[in-house]
Order: C-alpha cells, then structure tokens, then sequence
C-alpha cells in the first residue's frame, strides 16, 4: 500500500501532528468542561490522540509493537469507561448532578 | 526571511485554532454562530497547507480524515449536549479507524470500530440519558477557565508540532546529503504472505503473553468494580455526608 520510505515517513510525522492536536483538544476538554461525562470524553480523546501516534510509528518500523501497545490502550479505555461511568452514576446518585464543582468540598 | 516568515505563519495556527475553540465553548457571549466555524475552517486549512509545504507530500484520503478527527474532536470539547459530545465522539474514533486502515492495521480498525463505537459509546450514552434534566444545566453552558485551559492545550500543540516538524525537516535534510534513504519496511512486510490479523495475533500470543493475561485479569477486576459501583444502595450515612457538604 506504502511503499515509499519516504511516503512511509511522512504518513508518520503527519500521524504525529494529528496525535499532538487530538492530545492537545482532549486536554483542553478535560479542563475546561464541567460535565462529568464531557471530562470523561475528553480523555477519551486524549486516547485517541495517543492511538494515532501509535499507529504512525508502527507503520514505519517492521515490527507490530505499536498495534499490540494500541489493541492494549483499548483494553484499558473499556475498563476505564466501566469503572468511570459507574463512579459517575454513583456521584450522580448521591448529588443529582454532573457537575465536577458539586465535589469541590475537599478543596477547602 | 522566508522562513521566519514560515515559521510565524506555523505559529499563527494554533492562535487561530485557539480562538475558534475559545469562542465555541459554552458560556461566552455567542458573537455569531459562524464565526468559530469560519476560524476553525481557516485553522483547519491553513494547518494542512503548512505541514504539507514543510512536509512535501499530500495525500487526499488522509487529509479527509485527519479533518474529520480534528472537527470531531473539536465539537467533543466544545458541545454544549452531551449526547452531541458522545455521537461527534463516534465521527472522530471512525476516521481514527479509517487511519488504522491507512497504516495497515486492519485488525485494530475493526476493534476500534467495534469496541469503542460499538461498546463504549452505548455506555456512555446510557449514562447521558440516565442523568438527563429537563432544562439544560448550568453546568454545561458555562464552561470553567475557558480562555487559560485553551491557551494551555494550543501552547502544547504549538509545541509538540513544530518540534515534530523540524526535526523531520533536519532528518530529510541529513538524508538526502548522506543519499540513503533510510529502508523503512511496512508493517508486517517481513511476514507478507500473513495478514495483519494473523500477525498481530501471533504477536500477542508470544512477545505479549504476560501482557494479554494481564489485560484480561485487568478486564476481569474492571467488571467486578462496575458490578460493585452499580449494585451499591444508597445508606443513610451517605446520604448524611450529602446533605452536610451540601
């Protein structure tokens, strides 16, 4: 499909920038948003942004390391989303509401 | 010359992204509806048309798809309804696939569609329609710190990009002096008769035996913990605690 070093690593670096952007939006996501559920997303993006620069890198070298490393991120995003959505539905249970704010009482 | 211009010209993207996000969360004086499109548009294009000139090579399917990821990811951030959030979320882990296509990973593609779309979506979905309110709740429509979370997230971008890009500049340049092209070999070419499948397949059942064992044992304890979280009932000292802080 690729076979071009040269198209190869460009295919990479520009992998790489789009992992950069994707990370970066996740992040300003993760901050700026309130929703319970949009935070969680949001990292789910910043996985998808990490996937991204996986794949580009994987797809320069001959070995397989970047998908295993990749099919392991979404091993880890599934339990992330179980176990996260449960915590988020017990809060909701507790306060009737996403709101990270509503959970600042630790912050003094 | 030219290229300090270029490399203003690199940094004035993330600038024009960064206000776009600005101007699309929640919470803001809406000034026009358009206008963060627009931005996002000539953000958008404008990334393209720098990393394509610093870079040399385009490549139509991929730059589709790297748009369609970055507005995705974009309307995830910014959207003020969280099931809009979750279904641009799904837009953006398709064209991620299409990528995993474009690299030779069939099998991850197929995962991803199916494990993320497919499973975690519907999750979080759930989740969404469970904590529905009737009106849409403060604390979707104001967003918190917007101005410094985006300053933040673009400076990295802004960061990580050029770092990346200048030293594929200074990697082309010292290849094409010493004239050898490094040999870079596709994914799987050593083993061209296999598919993908079947060598990623091999791939974790030797090199990542205690890693797949592990991940399954980890699947294992991320089932109990939703069980445990899901079936627990509400006591009255919880219920004290909620009514103290709040």
């Amino acid at each position: 499909m690729m076979a071009d070093a040269a198209i190869l690593a460009a295919f990479k670096w520009h992998c790489m920038v789009l992992g950069a952007v994707l990370f970066g939006l996740g992040l300003i996501g993760f901050v700026a948003r309130r929703n319970l559920i949009v935070m969680f997303l949001s990292t789910e993006v910043m996985l998808q942004g990490v996937l991204v620069n996986l794949l580009g890198f994987n797809s320069v070298y001959p070995t397989l390391n970047g998908q295993s490393f990749a099919l392991f991120i979404l091993v880890v995003a599934a339990v992330e989303a179980a176990v996260g959505l449960g915590l988020i539905v017990f809060l909701y249970r507790l306060r009737r509401s996403l709101d990270s704010e509503a959970w600042r009482s630790m912050s003094g | 010359m030219t290229s300090f211009l270029g490399y203003l010209l690199f940094y004035l993207v993330p600038v024009i992204g960064g206000i776009a996000v600005y101007l699309a969360m929640p919470g803001r004086r809406r000034v026009s509806r358009i206008a963060p499109v627009l931005l996002g548009t000539a953000a958008i294009g404008a990334m393209i048309g720098v990393v394509t000139k610093h870079l040399g090579h385009s490549q139509v399917v991929f730059y589709v798809l790297a748009i369609l990821s970055v507005i995705g990811a974009a309307r995830v951030v910014t959207h003020r309804k969280p099931v809009y959030s979750a279904v641009y979320f799904i837009l953006l882990v398709l064209s991620v696939a299409g990528i995993a296509i474009l690299a030779g990973a069939e099998y991850l593609a197929a995962a991803l569609v199916i494990i993320y779309a497919g499973a975690i979506l519907v999750t979080y979905v759930f989740v969404i329609m469970l904590a529905q309110q009737s009106m849409p709740p403060e604390y979707d429509t104001q967003a918190r710190e917007p101005l410094f979370s985006v300053l933040a997230g673009f400076v990295l971008i802004a960061a990580l990009a050029s770092q990346m890009v200048t030293t594929h500049g200074a990697l082309a340049e010292a290849q094409a002096a010493a004239g050898t092209a490094k040999p870079a070999a596709a994914a799987g070419a050593a083993v061209k008769s296999w598919s993908n499948t079947l060598t990623l397949g091999t791939e974790l059942m030797t090199t990542y035996t205690v890693a797949f064992e592990a991940a399954g044992v980890l699947l294992l304890v991320g089932i109990i913990g939703g069980i445990a979280l899901a079936t627990r009932r509400l006591t009255a000292s919880s219920d004290q605690t909620s009514g103290g802080a709040a």
